[in-house]
C-alpha cells in the first residue's frame, strides 16, 4: 500500500496529459467515464460505507441535471453563475432533494429502504413527461455552455479538463468525508445501527445527512452530464440508470474506496467499446454482471485489494504466475464463449436467415475465417476452446489447492 | 484561396477535437447515428438497411467526387445521451452527414448538437439529415438551416389518413384522439381536432395514455365505446397500438382505426384478422405505380432479404433526395462543404415510384405524396407472413398532403 | 352503471393477472428474502416457450409443458447461480438476477427477433363470454381470471393443508430448526423457487397469447411485479392478492376518470388559480394512471412497512 500516493500521482498525471495522447472519440468516452465514476462514488457513500441500497439514484442525478441547464439557461442564456461554478448549482438541488427524500426512505432499512427510493425514483419518472415546462417534454431541455474566465468551452478539451477537476475534486472530498468523524458514523450505521442508537446517536437525522450529501455528489454528476451534452432529457431519470450504478459499483467493488469509480469508468469504456463492436453487448454486459457477482463478491477492485492486504503466502513471482495462468485460461473461455455466441449471433439474425435457400446456408465470416454453419467445425471449435479454457482454470485451481493443504 | 480554406478548416477541426484529423482527399463520411441495440433497437436496424441499401446505389452510380462514399455506424444506444456522445465522435472521425430515423427524443439532441456544433464552428458545418423523427418542433420552434427531415410529420400524417377515409367514405362522423402522452401523442391530437373542423365532423373525446406502460386497454375501450365513435385516429405505434387494437377487437365494438404506424413488421403478424380493415397513411405502398414498385420491392429484397415495409421506404426516399443533391455539389479540398450541400437540397428534386419528392426551403421539411392504405386480404405483398396486407385506397400527391409551415420556425439562412 | 360494473370486471381481471406473475415471487421473497429480479422474465420464458410449442403440441398441451419447461430453467438458476451467491448476501443476491434479466432478454432477442411473435388466442377460445350495454367480454379473459383463482385456491390449499406447506412455511421463519429437523432445506428452496418460475411461466404462456409475446413484456410487467409483492406484504399469499386486485382495480377505475386535483380546488373557490398554475393540478387522472402503483407502493411503506397482510417487520 505504500505505493498508494505514487499510483494516484501517476493516475492524475496521465488523466491531465489524457487530450494529447487519445483520439477525439477516446476523449469523449472518457468524460462519460468520469462523470459515472463520479456517479458511482457518490452510490458508494451511500451503499458501500453506510449499507444502504438505493435503486433510485437516477433521481438525484436526473435534478442535478435539469437544475444545470435551467441554470445554463437563466438570464437569457447568460447563467446564473460563471460556466465552471455550474455543478455547484447541480450539487445544491441534489443536496435539497437527497434531504427531502432522505427523510422519508431512511426511516426504513434494508428491502423497504430500496423500495421506497425506487418508488421515488419511478414517481418521478413517471411525472417528469407531463411537467414540460420543469423537463422539457420528450425532446428535453437545450442549453449552451458560455464562455467564462477567458475560456471557451466550446472545445471537447475544455470540457474534458472541466469534468476532470470537479471529478478529482469531489472524489477528494468525499476522501476526506470518509475521515470525518460523521464519516466514520456512517460505517458504524451500516454495521450496527441499534448500537450506534443506544449510544444516543440519532441514526434518522444521521442516515438523512448521508443520504443528501450521497444525493448532492449524484446531483453533480448530473450537472456535468448535462453541461457535456448541453441537454437534459427525461430520459435520465430511467430506472436503467439507477440500476447501472449500482451494478458499476457493485463491479468494481462497493466497500473499497475507489472501487466504484472504477466500475464506474471501466463499465462505460466497455459498453463505448463493444456497443460499436457488436449488437449483442448488452448480452455481455450482463454476463459479465453474474460473473462478476457470483465468482468476485468483492468487485474487481475489491478483489485486488485483498489479494495485496492478505497476500498467499507463496511469494510474489508465483501469486503472479498463478494469476497470469488463470487469466491465460480464462481468455481462452473467454474467446471460445465469445465465438460461439457471435457466431450463433449471426445465424440467427434475420439477414441471414433471408439469404437462407432450400438447404443452402451460406458461409459466414467471422474473426476473418469463413464457417460453414452446418459443419461440426466452428460449433465444436467454440465449444473446444471454451471447454478448455474452463478446464485449465481448474486445473491452477487445483494446484493452488494442492500447494495449500501441502502447506497446511 | 482554396489553401488558406482548407488549411482554416483543418486548424479548427485540430482545435475543437484536440486530435488532427487529416481531411483532404479522403472519401466523403456519412455516420449514421442508429438505436442499433436495447429495447428500440428494432427500428434502428430498419433504418439501417434501408441508408445502407440506397448508399449502394449512390455509390454504384460513382459515389462523391469520384470516391466511394463511406458509412460509419455509431450505437447511440437509445437515448439522447447516448446520441450526444455518439454525434460528437461521428464529427471527431470526420463525419460531414449526420443520418438518424427513431424517436424524436434522438432527434431533438441530434439537431441541437449540430445547430451548436455549427455555431462554434462556422465554416466547417455538418448536415443532420433526419430520416423518422416526426415531432413537429422539429421543423418548428426546433428547426435550423442545417437539419432537412425526410420523413412526414404529426400535421401530414394525421390530416392525409382523414382526407383519405373521408373520401373513402368511412371516416364516419364521430371522431376519438386517442394518443400516447408525449409530444408526438400531443401534435397527433391538436391535428386531429383541427383536421376535423375543416372536414365538418366532431371530434367526440380526446384520451391521453402513459406510453408504452398500459398492459390492458379494455378501459379505454370502454371509453371509446361510452363516447360511441365511430373512428379512432392514434399516432400509436408498437405495443400501445397492437393492445388498444386487440382490446377493441375484443370488445366487439366496430370503430376503424386511422393510424400512422401499423405496418411496423410484427403488427399485422400479432393482430392478424383483428387488423383487417384498419387504416394507414405513409409513403409508400407496392401496389401504386406497381412496375416500378415491383423493380424496387425485389432489388431491395435482394440486398436486405426483405421487403421494404414501415419505416424503410421513406428513410430510401430521403436517401434518394440526398443523393440527388450530393450530384450538384463540387467536392472542395476539404471533402465536402455543408453550406453548399444545404443549398442543393433545398434544389434537389427526385421521382420516386410514389412521385415526385423535394424539400420546402422554409423549415426543410420534405414534401411527397402519401398513400392511405387499408388492411386487407386482397393485398398483393402480404405483412409478416400472413394472408394480410395493405392496399392502397388513395394516394394523395404531394401539393396537396403538403402542409402549412408552422409559425414557429425562424429560421436562420446563412448570408 | 354499466361502465363502473366493466371497470370494476376489467380492474379484477387485470389485476388477477397481476397475482399469477407475482404469487411466485411473493413465495420466493417470502422465502429466501430474495427480490428476484428475472422473475418477470420467467414470464417472458412462458410466453415464447408456449409459442415455440404451440404448432407442435397445440395450445393445451403448449400452455401445460412451457411452464414445466421454466421450472426447469428455474430450478438450474437456482442450483447453479443463486446457490452460490447466498453466501455473499441479498443485494448481491438481487444483482445476479438482475444480470440474468439481461441475458435472458438477450437472449430471447437473439433467438426470436426484436419484434412481436405472432402468438395468439386460438379460434376455439376468441369468443365473447357475454355482452354488456354493447360490449362483448372476450372470454379469454375470464378465462385467464379462473386460471388465477385456481393457482391461489391451489396455493394456499397445498401451503396451508399439507405437510410439504407445514415445512415451506416453517423453512421461510426458522430455516436452521427445520434443518435440524431433518428436513432438507436447500431442496425446499429449489422447489419453491422452481415452482415460482413456473407460476410466472404458466401466466407469461396464457397472458402472451392475449396480450403481445414481445422481447420486452418482462420490463413492462418487472417493476410493477415488485409494487404488488410489497404493498402485498411479505410472503404473504392472501396479501398478494389483495395488493393485486387493489393495483388493477385502481388502474381500471382510474383510467376511466377525468378528475383533475383543480376540480377539488374549484369548490373552495380556487379553481381558476389552479389552471393558471397548471402542471400537475390540471393534470387528468386519466393520464397519471401508471404513477398509481408507485403512490400506493410509498404510501404502504411509509404508513405501514409490512405489507397489507404481512408480519411486522
Amino acid at each position: 500500500m505504500k505505493y498508494a500516493p505514487l499510483l494516484l500521482l501517476v493516475t492524475v498525471a496521465v488523466l491531465i496529459a489524457l487530450p494529447w495522447l487519445v483520439s477525439g472519440s477516446m476523449l469523449n468516452a472518457a468524460v462519460q467515464m468520469l462523470i459515472s465514476a463520479l456517479f458511482a462514488m457518490a452510490f458508494g457513500l451511500l451503499c458501500g460505507q453506510a449499507g444502504m441500497l438505493s435503486f433510485g439514484h437516477a433521481a438525484y442525478f436526473g435534478v442535478g441535471a435539469f437544475a444545470a441547464v435551467h441554470a445554463m439557461n437563466a438570464f437569457g442564456g447568460e447563467g446564473l453563475l460563471p460556466t465552471p461554478l455550474l455543478p455547484l448549482v447541480g450539487g445544491a438541488s441534489g443536496l435539497v432533494s437527497g434531504l427531502l427524500a432522505g427523510y422519508f426512505s431512511t426511516k426504513r432499512t434494508g428491502v423497504y429502504f430500496a423500495m421506497i427510493t425506487l418508488a421515488l425514483a419511478e414517481l418521478l419518472h413517471a411525472l417528469a413527461p407531463h411537467l414540460k415546462t420543469v423537463f422539457g417534454g420528450e425532446a428535453g431541455v437545450s442549453s449552451f455552455r458560455m464562455p467564462a474566465w477567458g475560456i471557451g468551452f466550446g472545445s471537447l478539451n475544455d470540457v474534458y479538463f472541466l469534468t476532470l477537476v470537479w471529478t478529482l475534486v469531489s472524489i477528494g472530498l468525499l476522501y476526506l468525508f470518509s475521515k470525518t468523524p460523521l464519516g466514520r458514523l456512517a460505517l458504524g450505521l451500516r454495521e450496527n445501527a441499534h448500537r450506534l442508537r443506544f449510544l444516543g446517536y440519532n441514526t434518522h437525522a444521521l442516515g438523512t445527512l448521508i443520504f443528501a450529501i450521497s444525493a448532492m455528489f449524484a446531483g453533480i454528476a448530473g450537472a456535468l452530464q448535462s453541461m457535456n451534452i448541453e441537454a437534459a432529457n427525461y430520459v435520465v431519470l430511467e430506472s436503467h440508470i439507477s440500476t447501472a450504478v449500482v451494478l458499476n459499483s457493485f463491479i468494481g467493488g462497493v466497500r473499497v474506496f475507489l472501487g466504484p469509480a472504477i466500475g464506474g469508468a471501466v463499465m462505460t469504456f466497455f459498453g463505448h467499446v463493444s456497443s460499436d463492436l457488436t449488437r449483442v453487448w448488452l448480452l455481455y454486459q450482463g454476463i459479465i454482471f453474474v460473473l462478476v457477482m457470483m465468482f468476485l463478491p468483492r468487485g474487481i477492485v475489491g478483489e485486488l485489494v485483498e489479494r495485496i492486504r492478505n497476500p498467499s503466502g507463496e511469494g510474489l513471482a508465483r501469486t503472479i504466475s498463478t494469476l497470469l495462468a488463470r487469466l491465460a485460461s480464462l481468455a481462452i473461455a473467454a474467446f471460445g464463449a465469445v465465438f460461439l455466441i457471435e457466431f450463433l449471433q449471426r445465424v440467427l439474425s434475420p439477414e441471414y436467415r433471408a439469404g437462407v435457400t432450400e438447404g443452402n446456408w451460406p458461409d459466414i465470416a467471422l474473426f476473418s475465417y469463413d464457417w460453414a454453419p452446418l459443419s461440426v467445425l466452428p460449433w465444436a471449435f467454440g465449444l473446444g476452446l471454451f471447454g478448455f479454457g474452463i478446464a485449465l482454470v481448474i486445473m491452477v485451481n487445483r494446484r493452488v489447492a494442492a500447494r495449500k493443504e501441502a502447506q497446511a | 484561396m482554396g489553401f488558406q480554406k482548407f488549411a482554416r478548416g483543418t486548424a479548427a477541426m485540430a482545435l475543437v477535437l484536440g486530435a488532427a484529423t487529416a481531411a483532404q482527399a479522403e472519401p466523403l463520411k456519412i455516420a449514421l447515428v442508429e438505436t442499433l441495440s436495447g429495447p428500440q433497437a428494432s427500428t434502428g436496424l430498419l433504418y439501417r438497411d434501408a441508408v445502407k441499401y440506397q448508399l449502394s446505389k449512390i455509390n454504384e452510380a460513382g459515389g462523391f467526387g469520384g470516391a466511394p462514399i463511406e458509412l460509419l455506424e455509431f450505437d447511440n444506444q437509445g437515448g439522447p445521451v447516448g446520441a450526444a456522445d455518439r454525434v460528437r465522435a461521428a464529427i471527431s472521425e470526420g463525419a460531414d452527414i449526420i443520418l438518424q430515423g427513431s424517436s424524436s427524443a434522438v432527434a431533438g439532441q441530434v439537431t441541437e448538437d449540430v445547430r451548436k456544433y455549427n455555431l462554434r464552428n462556422a465554416g466547417n458545418e455538418v448536415l443532420y439529415v433526419n430520416l423518422g423523427g416526426e415531432a413537429m418542433e422539429l421543423t418548428g420552434a426546433k428547426c435550423h438551416y442545417y437539419h432537412f427531415r425526410t420523413t412526414p410529420n404529426a400535421a401530414i400524417r394525421v390530416n392525409t389518413i382523414m382526407d383519405g377515409m373521408q373520401e373513402a367514405g368511412v371516416l364516419g362522423e364521430r371522431i376519438y384522439a386517442m394518443n400516447q402522452n408525449y409530444s408526438w401523442g400531443i401534435d397527433v391530437q391538436d391535428n386531429t381536432v383541427e383536421a376535423a373542423g375543416r372536414l365538418g365532423v366532431e371530434v367526440v373525446e380526446t384520451t391521453l395514455h402513459d406510453v408504452n406502460k398500459i398492459q390492458d386497454f379494455s378501459p379505454y375501450v370502454q371509453r371509446i365505446q361510452a363516447a360511441d365513435a365511430d373512428t379512432v385516429i392514434t399516432g400509436n405505434w408498437s405495443n400501445d397500438l397492437l393492445l388498444l387494437m386487440k382490446a377493441t377487437s375484443g370488445a366487439g365494438l366496430d370503430v376503424r382505426f386511422g393510424t400512422a404506424f401499423l405496418d411496423q413488421p410484427g403488427n399485422i403478424g400479432n393482430a392478424g384478422a383483428v387488423a383487417e380493415g384498419h387504416f394507414l397513411s405513409t409513403t409508400f405502398n407496392p401496389e401504386v405505380n406497381p412496375e416500378e414498385s415491383a423493380v424496387f420491392m425485389e432489388d431491395y429484397k435482394a440486398f436486405t432479404g426483405h421487403y421494404p415495409s414501415y419505416v424503410e421506404p421513406t428513410a430510401v426516399f430521403g436517401m434518394m433526395l440526398l443523393g440527388e443533391a450530393l450530384k450538384s455539389v463540387e467536392p472542395t479540398e476539404d471533402g465536402l462543404n455543408a453550406a453548399d450541400l444545404a443549398v442543393a437540397l433545398e434544389n434537389a428534386r427526385v421521382e420516386t415510384p410514389m412521385g415526385p419528392v423535394y424539400i420546402r426551403a422554409e423549415d426543410h421539411q420534405i414534401v411527397q405524396s402519401m398513400i392511405v392504405q387499408e388492411v386487407s386480404r386482397d393485398a398483393k405483398y402480404k405483412s409478416d407472413d400472413t394472408e394480410f396486407g395493405f392496399v392502397p385506397i388513395k394516394v394523395i400527391a404531394a401539393e396537396d398532403a403538403e402542409q402549412p409551415v408552422q409559425d414557429s420556425c425562424k429560421m436562420k439562412r446563412p448570408g | 352503471m354499466d361502465q363502473i360494473l366493466f371497470a370494476l370486471l376489467n380492474g379484477t381481471i387485470y389485476g388477477l393477472l397481476l397475482f399469477m406473475v407475482s404469487a411466485g415471487l411473493t413465495l420466493i421473497f417470502g422465502m429466501m428474502g430474495v427480490l428476484n429480479f428475472a422473475h418477470a422474465s420467467f414470464y417472458m420464458l412462458g410466453a415464447y416457450f408456449a409459442y415455440t410449442l404451440q404448432p407442435l403440441t397445440g395450445f393445451w398441451l403448449a400452455i401445460i409443458l412451457a411452464p414445466i419447461l421454466v421450472m426447469g430453467v428455474g430450478i438450474l438458476v437456482e442450483r447453479f447461480i443463486l446457490r452460490h451467491v447466498h453466501e455473499h448476501g441479498h443485494a448481491h443476491e438481487l444483482l445476479v438476477t438482475f444480470g440474468l434479466s439481461v441475458v435472458i432478454a438477450e437472449m430471447i432477442k437473439m433467438v426470436y427477433g426484436k419484434f412481436a411473435v405472432d402468438y395468439r388466442v386460438p379460434a376455439e377460445l376468441n369468443f365473447a363470454a357475454f355482452s354488456l350495454s354493447g360490449i362483448d367480454y372476450p372470454f379469454y379473459r375470464l378465462f385467464m381470471g379462473g386460471i388465477a383463482v385456481v393457482m391461489f385456491i391451489a396455493i394456499y390449499l397445498l401451503l396451508t393443508k399439507t405437510r410439504v406447506g407445514i415445512v415451506v412455511r416453517s423453512a421461510i421463519y426458522r430455516p436452521q430448526m427445520v434443518e435440524a429437523l431433518g428436513h432438507n432445506v436447500p431442496m425446499v428452496f429449489m422447489g419453491v423457487f422452481g415452482i415460482g418460475a413456473a407460476l410466472a411461466g404458466l401466466a407469461g404462456a396464457v397472458a402472451g397469447a392475449f396480450y403481445t409475446t414481445n422481447p420486452n413484456m418482462a420490463l413492462e410487467l418487472g417493476v410493477m411485479v415488485f409494487v404488488v409483492v410489497v404493498v402485498g406484504g411479505l410472503g404473504s399469499m392472501g396479501g398478494a392478492m389483495a395488493a393485486s386486485l387493489l393495483i388493477g382495480i385502481t388502474n381500471s377505475l382510474a383510467v376511466g376518470s377525468d378528475f383533475r386535483i383543480a376540480d377539488i380546488l374549484t369548490w373552495i373557490g380556487m379553481g381558476g388559480w389552479a389552471d393558471e398554475v397548471g402542471g400537475l393540478l390540471t393534470m387528468r387522472m386519466s393520464s397519471l394512471a401508471a404513477t398509481l402503483p408507485f403512490f400506493i407502493m410509498l404510501l404502504v411503506l411509509v404508513l405501514r412497512p409490512s405489507g397489507l397482510m404481512g408480519e411486522k417487520e
